[in-house]
């Protein structure tokens, strides 16, 4: 009827206790084409991650209740929307593919931490990311990002950053954009290259790679050009060696993924 | 002279019983510093006669006072003003006076809402009360209907609309006219048979009832499948218009159950997704127009639909019209409810265009599957229950547009009493993917005269002004005055706050006032 979009899904009263054991293929497949609408683009069609975490191994939920709380409920802080349009029925198969993924789809991983932790000491990117409350922070926190992305997006974030800016914090708003260049040419004259922080239909908020935050009228502005598809992120690609990827890779998808590794 | 005594007193009564008689609303344009009914007027035009605040002083406006809600949820009141006292809605179902001087509150009213209320569909907002005579009226999300003393807030009368068991709800502002309340109700999520219906409002006696779904054997009824209409939707949830001289009744109906599922429901499903004209005193349908036959999208035509009189193609005409959630601006006969035209007025893929008839030519690819089918415009659609405006100053039709594509999914329906049975959803393309504008349409043809481009797809109305202005919000929160000719920002504040809501506007002292609810407050703006 109304304002779906803003809800996220309808509001749906008493959710009843349910089993789920979608023991058959018939169910499991039903599952699949579920998940493939509704999942695929953060997790992956065979669900082993991607903007969203790999669900071969399940980190949160230890079982199936679990799984269906977070599956209806959503991780608001961690971007996973809440889906409440499943009927019993649908969240049982949904629950059954997901118990179904299995393997090492999202991308192996095959480096050696220890080496990658290095690698990212000397490559200087802790000058943008935070790792546990040190580094710079112009750029995304990496403090769990194992836990939420899965190896095949870390390594693209590496060699191609502007094929995937992150998306769907709070601010600047749901599914938004966000670290996206901007270049702003102010009515002096003045150029200021940086990253959207906030933006509303009259006004926007930009830091520069200084980390000086601005804040502009757009009517003030003679020019306003939104780079989509780039990031103020170098491109390492030639930089590093496939190994010393892997290496990185490694140590990244260790952050936040389980006791102990997180730093 | 006692007796002459108590006949003085029953005279001074009588005539301050009277605060808004019909033919005060009736006559809403020749009283500008008050507001009367939902949309300003029964033409629903949503237009300011009020000048004061115009082009070349709009950007001296300042807050004047500021009401904050008392609950959290989302604020979508209108309100209305009458002899000194605004009459808004708080969420879920909360009618409070406040002074229109100073934005105190009179009297607030709550009724008791039980804890286990259905509400599916929507989130449990309320979008104003209907004022007649010395009562207000308030419909509420248990699906009850309540008489409210305008002086005191004490309840006159309550009844129940219909049954919230079964997903009944009401979120609609109701609509008074002479010797009638009508009111629609929500639902169709959960598969309820709509209906639109009119009540006595000295006693709250229903007098007639006219169901949005035909029973067996009606006409219409060929236009279901099996016994598919029975939960058929065709809910009847935003506030229609009203010409006193067809003393016809104009409503928009919302979507056939299941919604995105459309296994059980072939044909054209009527009268949903579709505008009733209703004659006032028996409710019976003069005509009809269906927007979206056999919706598979969730498209509701509850958009309120505009009356106007114009030229069109050299003939005077007697016009309604509606920003359609399907993409499409319509232009109608009001009297016979001919099609005259229909232009999208957003970005659509979903018909390859529309016949010399109205009816579009629907693609079948464009319905939801299991994995799932991107379609422009996304469930919530090009435009959505908040209101558009129209200017008789001007001829434009201003419409807050939403420009964004979803993705629909086909699922399971299964019809059980106050569940859902949708049989499906969608996800909205947001963020950089999407945005939106406020668009000004000529009222004749839909043709575009000019657009303010906003970030982000609104979902807040759209007032214009005898002083050349167009005020609208945004969902970041931005409350702005736009030149009603050429679209030109001309003022805006930031409130803080997603606008979920209509402007309105209205004098006191002599001062004009513009108001708008944002986040869970209402702020009221004049000129210092």
């Amino acid at each position: 009827m109304l304002l779906r979009q803003w809800v996220a899904a309808l509001i749906l009263i008493a959710v009843g206790a349910f089993t789920v054991s979608a023991q058959n293929a018939g169910e499991v497949e039903k599952g699949r084409q579920l998940f493939l609408g509704m999942c695929s683009r953060c997790h992956g069609a065979e669900g082993g991650g991607g903007e969203g975490p790999s669900l071969t191994r399940l980190t949160r939920a230890h079982n199936d209740e679990e799984l269906s709380a977070i599956i209806r409920n959503g991780i608001p802080d961690r971007g996973m929307p809440r889906i409440r349009r499943f009927s019993d029925a649908e969240l049982g198969q949904m629950v059954g593919f997901v118990h179904s993924l299995g393997g090492a789809a999202g991308g192996a991983i095959t480096g050696k931490p220890e080496n990658g932790r290095a690698l990212y000491q000397r490559l200087g990117c802790q000058s943008c990311h935070i790792v546990a409350g040190e580094g710079g922070d112009f750029g995304p926190e990496l403090t769990t990002i194992g836990a939420r992305r899965a190896p095949d997006y870390l390594r693209q974030s590496i060699t191609d950053p502007g094929a995937a800016l992150p998306r769907g914090a709070p601010v600047p708003g749901r599914g938004f954009n966000e670290f996206l260049p901007v270049k702003v040419v102010t009515g002096d004259g003045r150029e200021v290259n940086g990253v959207r922080v906030n933006e509303d239909s009259f006004t926007i908020q930009v830091k520069d790679a200084g980390n000086k935050l601005y804040s502009f009228r757009k009517a003030d502005v003679k020019q306003l050009d939104k780079l989509f598809g780039k990031s103020m992120m170098p491109d390492y690609k030639a930089r590093v060696s496939a190994a010393e990827l892997e290496d990185v890779v490694a140590y990244l998808s260790g952050l936040g993924s389980g006791p102990g590794d997180s730093k | 002279m006692k007796q002459v005594l108590w006949f003085a007193l029953a005279f001074s009564y009588a005539t301050a019983d009277a605060q808004v008689p019909y033919e005060r609303i009736a006559g809403a344009d020749s009283e500008p510093s008050t507001w009367v009914t939902y949309s300003g007027n029964y033409q629903a035009q949503r237009f300011s006669l009020l000048s004061q605040i115009n082009r070349q002083n709009v950007s001296q406006l300042k807050p004047t006072w500021v009401y904050q809600m008392r609950n959290p949820g989302i604020v979508e009141t209108s309100p209305i003003v009458a002899e000194g006292v605004m009459y808004i809605t708080e969420p879920p179902s909360t009618a409070t006076a406040l002074d229109v001087r100073t934005g105190r509150p009179l009297w607030t009213y709550t009724p008791s809402i039980p804890s286990d209320v259905i509400i599916i569909g929507s989130p449990p907002v309320n979008r104003g009360v209907a004022i007649l005579d010395n009562t207000v009226f308030l419909g509420t999300v248990n699906c009850h209907l309540i008489a409210l003393d305008a002086k005191t807030g004490i309840v006159r009368w309550d009844i129940v609309v219909d049954d919230n068991k079964k997903g009944y709800y009401i979120t609609a502002a109701p609509l008074a006219i002479n010797g009638k309340l009508i009111i629609g109700v929500s639902g169709a999520e959960t598969g309820i048979r709509g209906f639109i219906d009119a009540y006595d409002p000295k006693t709250g006696k229903r007098l007639w009832r006219t169901w949005t779904v035909p029973g067996k054997g009606e006409p219409g009824a060929e236009s279901w499948g099996g016994d598919s209409a029975v939960h058929g939707g065709g809910s009847t949830w935003v506030t229609g218009s009203y010409d006193p001289e067809l003393n016809l009744i104009y409503w928009g109906t919302g979507n056939p159950a299941p919604d995105w599922n459309d296994d059980t429901r072939p044909g054209d499903n009527l009268y949903t997704c579709s505008l009733v004209a209703l004659d006032a005193n028996t409710g019976k349908i003069k005509w009809h127009f269906q927007f979206t036959p056999h919706d598979v999208h969730d498209w509701d035509a509850t958009e309120v639909p505009i009356l106007f009189n114009a030229q069109v193609n050299g003939r005077a005409r007697k016009i309604v019209s509606m920003a359609n959630r399907n993409g499409f601006f319509y232009v109608l006969d009001r009297q016979t409810g001919e099609f005259l035209s229909a232009t999208p007025y957003i970005k659509q893929n979903w018909t390859d265009g529309i016949d010399a008839k109205g009816r579009p030519f629907a693609r079948r690819d464009a319905d939801p599957k299991v994995a799932g089918t991107l379609v422009y415009p996304a469930i919530a659609g090009g435009a959505n229950w908040y209101s558009p405006s129209y200017s008789p100053t001007t001829g434009l039709f201003y419409q807050a547009a939403r420009e964004m594509g979803g993705v629909y999914f086909k699922g399971d329906a299964e019809y059980k009493d106050g569940t859902a049975y949708t049989g499906g959803g969608g996800e909205g393309k947001n963020g950089d993917d999407a945005y939106g504008a406020i668009r000004a349409l000529e009222g004749t043809t839909g043709k575009l005269r000019w657009e303010f481009r906003l970030v982000t797809p609104p979902m807040a109305g759209v007032l214009s002004t005898a002083g050349g202005l167009v005020f609208a919000g945004a969902e970041e929160g931005n409350f702005f005055a736009l030149d009603a000719g050429n679209g030109k920002p001309l003022w805006e504040l930031q409130l803080g706050a997603a606008i979920r809501a209509s402007a309105m506007s209205f004098a006191m002292d002599g001062k004009q006032q513009v108001a708008i609810a944002a986040g869970s407050s209402l702020f009221v703006f004049g000129l210092p």
